[in-house]
């Protein structure tokens, strides 16, 4: 170990943290996999499958090894990629995938089986009978980290927001495209993934504009802040569609960010870099495997080697320029694998290559590295000339740093719409830019050389910039020198005999071998998606970031086809992890959605009910007073209401006033009977209709008045109701002379229910009410004054008793149920409506669940009317006739004691396995001493037939009596009186 | 299509507005009318509500292919197509 160097994010401030129990110091701005490197730690891991020990292989969002937990259990936070986590003091850090610990690990002893568990073995091994066998032992070894049982993360935030201009990538190509853009008067906002802009700048040795590339950075992001641009680090374009991207804010790379951005910029420029590939040769997991381009990051971030002596690998020209960095940060090079002839490289790769021989290193054009070797880490490199494998040598080293080129980071092009090309100079896909919208540039571009980048950044930020209409005559590009171009020649895998291809290793987060993709391919599946989700190639938390395009390329080799023919598998949303927490934001807990609460809603808490949601409605499910339980309680409130009388707060009941010289031909068309026909201070029980037949809903429809209707509707289905009769108003009702207003919360409604209600009534309302409530008939209605506000009765039936629905101002309803209460009615919830409707057999939700007729649910004499209403010729359709089609029916338990359940089906033995039916509802019937249910059974059931009740679930077995669904008062005396 | 352009509201939120149905009818019989639709690759004539705005029925016409809009009016306007 050499001391450290300086490092461009370092402070000199230092800060402990422990790793696997074991305390660490580091320095203010390391990552973790920086200070673990910096203190010689190589193993930060094992691997999900074979249990092989790994290190960090690169210094992004695209590590597939060290992923690690931070804090302890239940608050811990898997899978956070130890090269994208900065560190602060007292963090408490540990590995992954082993047992008992990392160095001892059990459950390595897979690695002896592996020669088993190829691609497909799961699928091939663990199925059933088997499965259940070994389910317990791979629920514990399966998938990445544990996951959390909590998180003590602050609150994420939502933004949004709109720019002229949003550059992704803060590298060259960002920075001047964001330059560009905002000097001729856009307004920019810049979004980098590190805690700092410059991306390869941040180790370029090339000159731009004759300053260093430090320097010219600065003087960007200086320029940049004074044109009023907006810079924003350890920010992620994550997603996003046409029009609205979506930026990602962690803090510190910790998931559970600050923010999530949802921006609508005008146009958009892509410039977010791209991913060094690895080469496949056996053993290339080994810890002291690196990409070349992440040893050079540690190198200028954080003053770190990551070896002393070191192997490069590659297939392109800047792998020197890379050994020259290095040498000069007191690195041994061994040696440089140069996949390339000598004839194929550049000429300045050659005299680089002649002035490094010089200087000791071994500089092996046309060879490759064949192995690492090392059990724990590498200790040397077996390497052999391409032409000729075998003539191999072994190479002292304990890093080998490897580039096998580059793959653009296009995701965000991709998933905005675009699509891609491969481009052969750089062996890589890259994205089509269709219009001036999107503007891919730079190394995402597959500009990978300084001059490049920085030329197309520039073009990209003034064409941005001119969409958003934002015209200016500055477009100098930045001259920059001393970056050539690549000059790279395709190469993906050292060749090997079959076996060493089990360790070769393309993704290695999912243990997806060379081996495995060849033997995926063998047995059929041959596109690049099926490869993926055979061998899970390019899942896990990169998401093919590290091995999809490699992986890509070996099956395009092994299928003997260009790489073009096989792709890529398509690469979506989110482009790095996002916890389901900072998508959800603040609307969590009560703030999920808005509650919708009635005028007596404080009152019902005050009394203790208990409340429930209905929709975004809040209902008093029953009173604690009366029970602890909604059963027990229930049972209570509706023998009270048909002993003496009770009250329910009905104000969450959907009204709907239409009005208009057409109001009653448009609620005929509306409704399978007619409400021209309504008498005005007369209501009727009506029923809606789908277009296809099939019932919508029910209510009651009063008539105001010649050409006012109050329709009222479900609780539930209100709004769609709303909906569903604008939308014929709008459309085949557009000449109609009619209003449409929902009036659900201009109304409080007070139910006022069983014998003593009328007597109760006409003691509270006063002398003018008096007349109304003698002369009122079932269905008919009165309006009036109570207490100087409007209050319309409506003598109408849920219950099946004696009942009346007060429609009065929310202002008075208070008042109302108060002194309703003090004259003796008690209130009563859900749980005890549920029961009364029952016994008298109306339909609810449950039965109205939009998958039956009037047939079905006993209106035939509706359909009789004949009136052509919305639904009704569909009706006319022979299958709703026949005899397997379900009726609605009702239940008792042969036994007049056992309970039974709603959802449970119906047979008409105890062993078939064809059900004749089903039950939509049950409820223990205080009037009747008995469970009864309401159940829909095929019209071949006879009434009084025995059926079984199957719930095996609940087990609830037990058999019922078909009978009438009106299990209460049949003739409905009771109501009528 | 994350936006679409109310005639009353302007750009709004994919998200205030509710999708209803697919127009036009393959033919004039029940069935048809309720259950056949004129589908094509490149032109989805749609109704639309703004829900959570103004409450306007919209007729749009987009390309399901690239999710474009081509064309967005109120539903009352027009003929049925
Ligand atoms: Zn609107």
């Amino acid at each position: 170990m050499s001391a450290r160097r300086k490092g461009t994010r370092l402070s000199a401030d230092t800060l402990r943290f422990s790793f696997d129990g074991r305390t660490f110091t580091a320095q203010v701005g390391d990552t973790a996999a920086s200070a673990l490197l910096a203190a010689g730690v190589k193993a930060m891991g094992r691997s999900v499958k074979y249990r092989r020990l790994r290190g960090v292989m690169t210094a992004g969002p695209e590590e597939p090894n060290a992923l690690l937990t931070v804090g302890a259990a239940p608050a811990n936070i898997p899978n956070v990629p130890a090269t994208q986590l900065k560190l602060s003091d007292g963090m408490v850090l540990q590995t992954q995938n082993r047992w008992p610990s990392l160095r001892f690990d059990l459950t390595a002893l897979l690695q002896l089986g592996s020669a088993y568990f190829g691609a497909g073995f799961y699928y091939k091994t663990f199925i059933l009978p088997k499965w259940r066998f070994w389910e317990g032992m791979i629920r514990r070894l399966a998938g990445l980290g544990n996951a959390p049982g909590r998180s003590d993360l602050p609150a994420p935030s939502l933004e949004h927001t709109h720019c002229d201009v949003l550059v992704a990538g803060a590298g060259p190509a960002g920075l001047a495209a964001a330059l560009a853009a905002a000097r001729n008067g856009a307004r920019v906002v810049l979004a980098e993934r590190e805690p700092a802009v410059g991306g390869e700048l941040e180790f370029e040795t090339a000159k731009i504009e004759g300053r260093s590339a430090g320097e010219w950075t600065c003087a960007a992001l200086g320029e940049l802040t004074r044109l009023g641009a907006r810079v924003l680090t350890d920010t992620t374009l994550v997603g996003g569609s046409t029009g609205e991207m979506v930026l990602h804010t962690e803090t510190a790379g910790m998931p559970g960010p600050a923010r999530l951005i949802k921006i609508r910029p005008t146009a958009l420029v892509i410039a977010t870099g791209a991913v060094e590939r690895m080469i496949a040769f056996t053993d290339n997991d080994r810890p002291g495997v690196y990409l070349l381009g992440a040893a050079e990051r540690y190198l200028a971030r954080y003053g770190v080697a990551v070896g002393q002596r070191l192997v490069l690998f590659a297939n392109h020209d800047r792998v020197y320029l890379a050994a020259a960095r290095l040498a000069a940060g007191g690195m041994t090079i061994a040696a440089i694998l140069d996949t390339r002839v000598s004839g194929a490289q550049s000429d300045a790769a050659r005299s680089a290559a002649a002035e490094l021989t010089a200087r000791g290193t071994a500089c092996l054009a046309g060879h490759a590295v064949i192995a690492a070797r090392g059990r724990r880490a590498v200790s040397a490199a077996v390497v052999a000339p391409v032409a000729d494998p075998a003539r191999m040598q072994s190479l002292a080293c304990d890093a080998i740093l490897v580039s096998g080129g580059w793959g653009p980071v296009i995701h965000a092009a991709l998933q905005e719409g675009g699509t891609k090309r491969f481009d052969e100079t750089l062996s890589a896909f890259v994205a089509t830019d269709a219009s001036d919208w999107r503007v891919t540039a730079g190394s995402a571009n597959g500009a990978i050389s300084l001059a490049a980048a920085l030329k197309e950044g520039v073009n990209a930020g003034v064409a941005a910039a001119a969409r958003a209409q934002r015209r200016g005559p500055m477009a100098a590009v930045p001259a920059a020198s001393g970056d050539p171009e690549p000059h790279l020649q395709a190469y993906w895998r050292t060749p090997s005999d079959e076996r060493a291809e089990k360790t070769q290793f393309v993704d290695p987060q999912n243990d997806v071998t060379v081996a495995d993709l060849r033997s995926t391919l063998a047995e059929g599946f041959i596109d690049i998606e099926h490869v993926k989700r055979y061998t899970a190639l390019g899942f896990g938390t990169d998401q093919a970031k590290f091995g999809g395009q490699l992986g890509a390329a070996i099956v395009a080799q092994l299928r003997g086809e260009p790489v073009p023919a096989v792709g890529t598998s398509r690469l979506r949303p989110p482009y790095h992890p996002v916890t389901l927490r900072s998508l959800a934001g603040h609307r969590v807990g009560a703030h999920l959605r808005p509650a919708r609460v009635t005028p007596l809603h404080d009152w019902h808490l005050a009394q203790g009910a208990e409340m429930e949601a209905m929709g975004l409605w809040m209902r008093p499910r029953y009173y604690r007073a009366n029970g602890s339980n909604a059963t027990d309680a229930g049972i209570i409130e509706a023998g009270r209401v048909r002993t003496k009388g009770g009250i329910v707060d009905g104000s969450t009941l959907g009204k709907i006033e239409v009005a208009g010289p057409d109001a009653a031909a448009f609620l005929d068309a509306m409704y399978l009977s007619k409400a021209s026909t309504i008498k005005v201070g007369r209501s009727k029980y009506m029923v809606n209709l789908r277009e296809d037949g099939m019932v919508l809903d029910d209510g009651i429809v009063l008539r105001l008045s010649e050409e006012r209707f109050l329709a009222t509707v479900s609780t539930g289905h209100t709004d769609h109701m709303v909906s569903h009769f604008e939308h014929y108003r709008e459309t085949e009702w557009a000449s109609a002379r009619l209003t449409l207003t929902d009036v659900t919360d201009a109304w409080a409604v007070i139910v006022v229910a069983g014998p003593e209600s009328r007597a109760v009534l006409a003691s509270l309302l006063g002398a003018q009410w008096q007349e109304s409530l003698a002369r009122l008939r079932h269905m008919d209605f009165a309006t009036g004054l109570h207490d100087g506000h409007d209050l319309t009765v409506l003598r109408a039936s849920f219950s099946g008793e004696l009942a009346f629905e007060l429609h009065c101002r929310p202002l008075i309803a208070k008042g109302l149920w108060e002194a309703l209460v003090g004259a003796g009615l008690a209130p009563y919830g859900l749980e005890a409506l549920d029961i009364l409707r029952l016994e008298k057999g109306y339909l609810v939700s449950s039965e109205l669940n939009g998958q039956t007729t009037p047939f079905d649910l006993g209106l035939d004499g509706l359909v009789a009317l004949g009136n052509p209403c919305v639904g009704r010729d569909l009706l006319d359709r022979p299958a709703f006739r026949e005899p397997h089609r379900p009726r609605l029916v009702g239940l008792r338990a042969s036994d007049g004691k056992s309970r039974f359940l709603g959802g449970a089906q119906l047979t008409e033995d105890a062993v078939s396995a064809v059900p004749v039916g089903y039950v939509t509802s049950t409820a223990y019937s205080p009037a009747l001493g008995e469970w009864i249910g309401l159940a829909f059974v095929s019209r071949a059931v006879p009434e009084g037939a025995t059926l079984h009740v199957r719930d095996p679930l609940r087990g609830d077995n037990t058999t019922v009596k078909v009978v009438s669904p009106v299990h209460y008062d049949p003739k409905s005396d009771r109501m009528k009186s | 299509m994350s936006r679409l352009i109310c005639p009353f509201c302007g750009p709004r939120e994919l998200r205030e507005f509710e999708f209803h149905k697919t127009l036009p009818n393959a033919g004039e019989s029940p069935f048809e009318r309720v259950y056949l639709r004129v589908d094509s690759l490149t032109l989805s004539v749609e109704h639309w509500q703004h829900v959570q705005g103004c409450r306007a029925w919209l007729q749009i016409e987009r390309n399901p292919s690239t999710g474009e809009v081509l064309m967005t009016r109120l539903a009352r306007s027009g003929e049925a197509p």
